[in-house]
């Protein structure tokens, strides 16, 4: 059955004369392409707008390595972009070391707290590292707002420029090229061993440990690499910006990046990048509506979970399958199976 | 000394207070194994529904009908959320439950708090004083903080009675301990999942109805309760209730103690490092066993 549908798949494609590795590495191409020239036709706020959907995408790109690949619940990304920032910034004003050294420096505390923080959380169960990160969160921003004398506390923190210029256009290509380099990453983390002992201990951690798979060790690590991931995300995000303030840390932008993630569907690699580019696109669009959206966003999204179980990368897969005149597979939402009943 | 031992029992109150908001996350994730990170909404409407009654309808005089009220209400907007969104999670899909669980509530969690901003607007509303400040021995309190902690109180005797003496407090004993187990005892484990979750969430709008003139009524009200919830079941060990107790009075304790011998501002912190410390020497929390994971 399965090397009939692959003949009929390689047949339909000989008769195109594509190959399908080609096909992949045209359309990859294309939208890099897109990616580069779309800046010549829109306008400064335009620009600005896609600038702010990349560091979403670099967000929502690595929570899915980590709440959708390996099933460990981070409910404090955001925070960790907070922090890269807020390290960054308060390192090169308060030290006055160099732009990039502050940077890193925002990178490596980042990878340091969630290295203690995954330690302390992940030898339990995952519904800890849930628990934790979203009181850490509220913590960190508490300590932000209050903790003025040294923050700059609601009124937020001047983070100098990275390219001595507010023109968005430098910054759209530096947060083009970061998700560029994030999604290349996590789609080589999925594609090698370290992926497989992902994926097995989001699937059956006892059967993974059974292989031996050392799985603290790997959910450990999925928590640095994401949380390292929105350091990075942060610290640029800081400096592109100029303004840093603690509202980057509210449970708001969390929920924001969960929405991104399923509404473009979870467990898939082109999906958080979707989600997040399409949804930042809307909410500009209904900018008008500022609790409407929200409001519709969430429901679009307990839908969803509710009854398709995929998000738009399941539309787009259900959609292929009925071109290729596959049989569909099973149902896999929750709401379809007691319907069969 | 007097003030020591002032902070020391605003401590204790805050603690006890705390309790509600803990003990109602605790008994969902007995029964049902999940986390209702909604709780803080259920709370913050709560406080609405209270708001709404002692300004417009029954006047601050009856305020304990209105925490009764309240509480009724939530609990079957609670079941009823619990019908349709959680309840597919044991009847079709098993394997994904916390991942399914975590994102629906969280989306609920979102969904309540824009839904209270489009109603009700971004103010904060100031519901009248319950009752008006008194002594304890030579030590001044609040009003509201005693009539809270009294209300609070009566609560968590009437829930314990209910879990030990009756017969369906017995049933969900039960539940909690063995889901299929119970089934084979003629109980419904289906029902008893949607009216825990309405008891859990009547729980945290009692405790927001109670607290209402101390943490005022806003969309973000239920934000801090929550938090001290979470980390007062962690540090007590999930599924643990005589934990809960313990745990509550010590983070009130440390908050308070925090507050006057380091530094007010920073509240919040005192109870996370309490947490991290708590973890760091029993990694499943005071009270909590080394659950199988199977």
């Amino acid at each position: 059955m399965q090397s009939h549908m692959d003949s009929h798949k390689k047949f339909e494609l000989a008769r195109l004369n594509i190959h399908p590795f080609k096909l992949k590495f045209f359309g990859l191409s294309f939208l890099f392409l897109v990616i580069i020239i779309l800046p010549f036709f829109i306008s400064d706020y335009w620009i600005f707008v896609f600038t702010l959907a990349y560091y979403y995408t670099i967000l929502a790109a690595s929570w899915n390595l980590l709440g959708g690949y390996t099933g460990q619940f981070s409910l404090g990304h955001h925070t960790f972009a907070l922090i890269g920032a807020y390290t960054s910034a308060l390192m090169i004003i308060k030290a006055g070391i160099p732009l990039w050294t502050g940077i890193l420096a925002g990178i490596i505390l980042t990878i340091i707290i969630s290295f203690v923080l995954g330690v302390i959380c992940l030898r339990v169960r995952g519904l800890y590292l849930a628990l934790i990160t979203w009181a850490f969160a509220e913590v960190v921003r508490t300590y932000i707002r209050m903790g003025y004398e040294f923050t700059g506390g609601d009124r937020g923190l001047d983070a100098p420029l990275l390219f001595d210029t507010i023109q968005p256009l430098p910054y759209y290509y530096l947060f083009s090229g970061i998700a560029a380099v994030t999604i290349t990453l996590i789609a080589g983390i999925m594609r090698s061993r370290i992926g497989y002992y992902f994926r097995a201990t989001r699937n059956d951690e006892i059967a993974a440990r059974a292989m031996g798979v050392n799985t603290v060790r790997w959910k450990v690590f999925a928590f640095m690499v994401a949380s390292g991931l929105a350091g990075v995300a942060g610290a640029f995000y800081g400096h592109s910006i100029g303004l840093i303030s603690p509202v980057l840390g509210e449970f708001n932008e969390m929920a924001m990046v969960i929405i991104f993630v399923v509404i473009g569907g979870l467990r898939t690699q082109a999906g958080p990048v979707l989600g997040a580019i399409s949804i930042r696109y809307l909410m500009e669009v209904l900018r008008e509506w500022s609790e409407i959206r929200i409001i519709i966003l969430t429901a679009i999204v307990i839908i969803i979970m509710r009854f398709f179980n995929g998000g738009f990368m399941e539309f787009f897969k259900r959609g292929k399958q009925w071109v290729q005149q596959k049989e569909v597979r099973e149902p896999v939402s929750a709401y379809e199976k007691i319907e069969q009943r | 000394m007097h003030l020591f031992s002032q902070f020391l029992i605003a401590g204790l109150i805050m603690g006890i207070l705390y309790c509600l908001m803990a003990l109602g996350i605790n008994f969902i994730y007995g029964i049902m194994k999940v986390i209702n990170w909604s709780m803080g909404e259920f709370f913050m409407i709560g406080t609405y529904v209270q708001y709404l009654l002692i300004t417009y309808f029954i006047g601050v005089r009856y305020w304990y009908i209105g925490v009764i009220i309240s509480a009724i209400s939530v609990f079957f907007l609670g079941s009823f959320i619990q019908h349709i969104l959680i309840k597919p999670m044991f009847v079709g899909i098993i394997e994904e439950k916390m991942e399914y669980a975590t994102i629906v509530t969280i989306s609920m969690a979102i969904f309540f708090r824009n839904v209270a901003v489009a109603i009700g607007g971004p103010y904060i509303y100031t519901p009248p004083d319950y009752a008006s400040p008194t002594h304890i021995g030579p030590l001044p309190l609040s009003g509201n903080r005693f009539v809270a902690l009294i209300g609070a109180v009566i609560l968590l005797a009437l829930f314990y009675y209910f879990m030990k003496n009756t017969w369906i407090g017995k049933a969900f004993q039960g539940v909690a301990q063995n889901r299929s187990g119970v089934q084979t005892a003629g109980i419904n484990v289906l029902k008893f999942d949607m009216i825990a979750f309405g008891i859990g969430t009547a729980l945290a709008a009692a405790g927001g109805a109670l607290l209402a003139p101390i943490f005022l009524v806003h969309p973000l009200c239920g934000l801090v309760p929550t938090v001290r919830g979470f980390e007062i079941i962690v540090i007590a060990g999930l599924g643990s209730v005589p934990g809960v107790l313990v745990a509550a009075l010590s983070l009130g304790l440390a908050e308070s103690l925090g507050s006057v011998f380091i530094n007010p501002s920073f509240l919040d912190i005192y109870g996370f490092v309490l947490l991290i410390i708590v973890l760091l020497i029993k990694p499943f929390g005071l009270f909590g066993k080394e659950e199988r994971v199977a």
